[in-house]
């Protein structure tokens, strides 16, 4: 085990903690100390990740990066669940503008478009379904806060783990060409198109993009297509069974639960 | 890189300032249309203050303002305290925020900076000009802005507020399907998300898409005018029945920062509906139609597009004043029923003329965009004609309990005692 990895492993343990002590599990005892273990978790993670580009994008990516990871943070710890899902909203423009500072345009926005929307719907169904004020507890805590915390930190452990060892592979292989090349200074920038271990791509356009998806990826936009379209037929059928070509006092007087949802939409 | 940074700069100082100011002045050309409709004398005093100049109540929208900012500051007891405040922020962010990939003009030529400078392209009069998706930008923005409206009409706590946010939720979703449909025979035909190629493309064929698939323009204007939830939309709001809606519970600068988002959400879908549909800058014969332009051309261009969004506001006031609110049914089988079957019958026509149409066209020696016209209009009244007859206007008007419910042949039988 070399001393990034113990890092590592502190980080995790930090993390776990932290999180565990944030999770809304009913008492609020000890959140400010998982706060300070969080960032201290957060401080050992991001000590990992080499810093890429000029120091315009170093910071927008650093402010955007927190922004997100706050977002995601207040996501799980936060007790009403309205506002839980306001922080994911925060969480998803997080993302989106990292895609877009990685140049993916497409991504960024269909994450908001996407996401926002379907976020939205979830926010409805809290709105309906949950109690956000009241004496009940039961959706304004988190379940089994002791498997779920550390199975969260070891994820992102091994995910920085996995990505650090990558950049810093492509940071030796890109500082040898350099030594041979006599130019250092273009080894730096090169990191991060090298990490991703694929080969010079162009910026992605939406043309490209579309090109690629009725070429290369042709057959998995049909199957999509295909699922995306049975589900609508199942919808349309769950929504429709005993409604359409009966009369209303039939369908009134045959009451089952599944008319009386049917028509209540 | 500064002279980049200082031209987005300067971009959103001018489009701020211009939409603030149009924002405040709309609200009082609102006022004269609804009492020229109306016949009555509307504002007309407010001039300049502590003189007795009236100025044709230029004052107003001043005085308004003012009023707004300095009413006292209260919050509601009962209130969300943490949504209370962040639903306005949102809906004003976001309605500013779409602005980013609306061009409000054309090109600039480049020979404003001086020569050391180095910049001699032409300046594209769009914020943010480099960005490929603009017009799945704007659809996120307008999803983003549902956020303000439901957690608005949820924060306060109210439930007039509550069911104007529902409401609001359930139309805005409902008609952002048949807008994106609306969309996509444009984008089909230019090839691209871009709001200024696609003025270029129509500026370069000369056939505005207005007049070669009229039936996407009537499906995206009055989803337009849903997202815009201007009358006959405006159920979210609906002062008659539910005070305000959403914004009942709010007062001062955060009710106007709901209603000026509002404005800017009707500007929007004016410039969104020029652009796409009344060829943005583009006018036969004053502005020309190349990539380069001269001063004289692009100042013609800015003229000309603001115009044509002002004209298109212009419908927007006068419509609210010529229909009666949707009903909530109606509005749903209006979307659903309505909307979105003329919409996909829009992109098939268009994908279709696309592939085979064009080619035909040329080599029958037709001029290709007259023979678009022609199709478009025959699609149109085609779709026109086979909705009026599966749902007779005569018909039965009376609320369904699903829109799925046959109206006709009328096979109801209502029971007795049944409110009307």
């Amino acid at each position: 085990m070399n001393p990034s990895q113990g890092v590592l492993a502190v980080g995790t343990v930090l993390a776990a903690a932290g999180l565990w002590l944030l999770l809304p599990r009913g008492n609020e005892r000890g959140r400010m100390l998982g706060g300070v273990l969080v960032i201290a978790a957060l401080g050992c993670y991001g000590a990992q990740i080499p810093a890429v580009g000029d120091w315009f994008a170093k910071g927008m990516f650093h402010a955007i990066a927190l922004v997100t990871v706050v977002g995601a943070v207040a996501t799980i710890s936060f007790r009403s669940p309205v506002y839980c899902a306001i922080w994911f909203g925060l969480t998803l423009s997080g993302t989106a503008g990292l895609f877009l500072l990685a140049g993916a345009e497409f991504l960024a926005i269909s994450t908001i478009v996407v996401y926002a929307g379907a976020i939205l719907v979830t926010f409805l169904f809290v709105l309906m379904l949950s109690e956000p004020e009241g004496y009940t507890t039961y959706d304004r805590r988190s379940w089994e806060a002791m498997i779920a915390a550390p199975t969260g930190a070891v994820l992102v452990g091994i995910l920085t783990m996995t990505i650090a060892a990558s950049i810093s592979m492509a940071a030796q292989t890109d500082t040898t060409h350099a030594s041979l090349e006599k130019s250092p200074s273009a080894a730096k920038n090169a990191i991060a198109a090298d990490a991703v271990a694929t080969p010079t791509v162009p910026p992605p356009t939406i043309s490209e993009l579309g090109a690629q998806l009725f070429t290369r990826y042709l057959i998995s936009v049909e199957a999509a297509g295909v699922l995306l379209f049975a589900a609508l037929v199942g919808a349309a059928a769950l929504v429709t069974q005993g409604g359409v070509g009966r009369s209303r006092t039939a369908a009134a007087t045959s009451s089952g639960p599944r008319e009386g949802a049917a028509h209540a939409s | 890189m500064l002279p980049i940074a200082l031209d987005a700069l300067i971009k959103i100082a001018v489009v701020i300032g211009g939409l603030m100011t149009a924002a405040a002045y709309l609200v009082l050309a609102e006022r004269w249309i609804a009492a020229w409709i109306q016949d009555r004398e509307g504002p007309n005093r407010v001039g300049v203050p502590l003189t007795k100049i009236r100025l044709f109540g230029l004052g107003q929208p001043l005085a308004d303002g003012v009023k707004f900012i300095f009413k006292a500051e209260y919050t509601p007891g009962h209130v969300d305290k943490g949504l209370y405040f962040l639903a306005p922020v949102m809906i004003f962010a976001s309605a500013l925020a779409v602005f980013a990939v609306i061009p409000f003009g054309g090109l600039l030529p480049g020979n404003i900076f001086p020569a050391s400078w180095g910049v001699s392209e032409p300046i594209n009069l769009v914020i943010a000009p480099r960005l490929d998706v603009g017009m799945i930008y704007v659809f996120a923005m307008g999803s983003i802005a549902i956020y303000g409206v439901v957690l608005g009409g949820w924060a306060s706590n109210n439930k007039y507020s509550f069911l104007g946010g529902l409401r609001s939720s359930a139309q805005l979703i409902a008609y952002e399907l048949p807008m994106g449909l609306g969309i996509l025979g444009v984008v089909l035909s230019a090839g691209s998300l871009r709001l200024d190629t696609i003025m270029q493309q129509q500026a370069q064929t000369g056939a505005w898409n207005a007049f070669v698939q009229p039936l996407g323009m009537v499906v995206f204007c009055v989803a337009a005018f849903a997202e815009a939830t201007r009358l006959p939309f405006d159920l979210p709001e609906a002062e008659q029945e539910l005070i305000g809606g959403y914004h009942t519970e709010y007062f001062g600068i955060k009710l106007m920062m709901y209603l000026v988002g509002e404005y800017l959400h009707m500007i929007t879908a004016a410039f969104l509906i020029v652009i796409l549909f009344f060829g943005g800058w583009h006018f036969w014969g004053l502005t020309g139609s190349s990539d380069t332009v001269t001063w004289t051309q692009a100042i013609l261009r800015i003229i000309v597009l603001n115009v044509k969004v002002l004209g298109m506001i212009f419908f927007f006031m006068v419509a609210r004043w010529s229909w009666a609110r949707f009903r909530y049914d109606q509005l749903m089988s209006l979307a659903w029923l309505v909307m979105l079957p003329m919409g996909m019958v829009n992109i098939a026509y268009v994908a279709v003329w696309q592939e085979y149409g064009e080619q035909l066209a040329t080599q029958a020696g037709l001029p290709p965009q007259i023979a678009m016209a022609v199709c478009g209009w025959a699609v149109l009244v085609a779709t026109w004609f086979v909705g009026a007859s599966m749902a007779p206007p005569a018909g039965d008007n009376r609320p369904r309990r699903t829109p799925l419910e046959p109206s006709f042949p009328m096979n109801l039988e209502i029971p007795e005692g049944a409110g009307r």
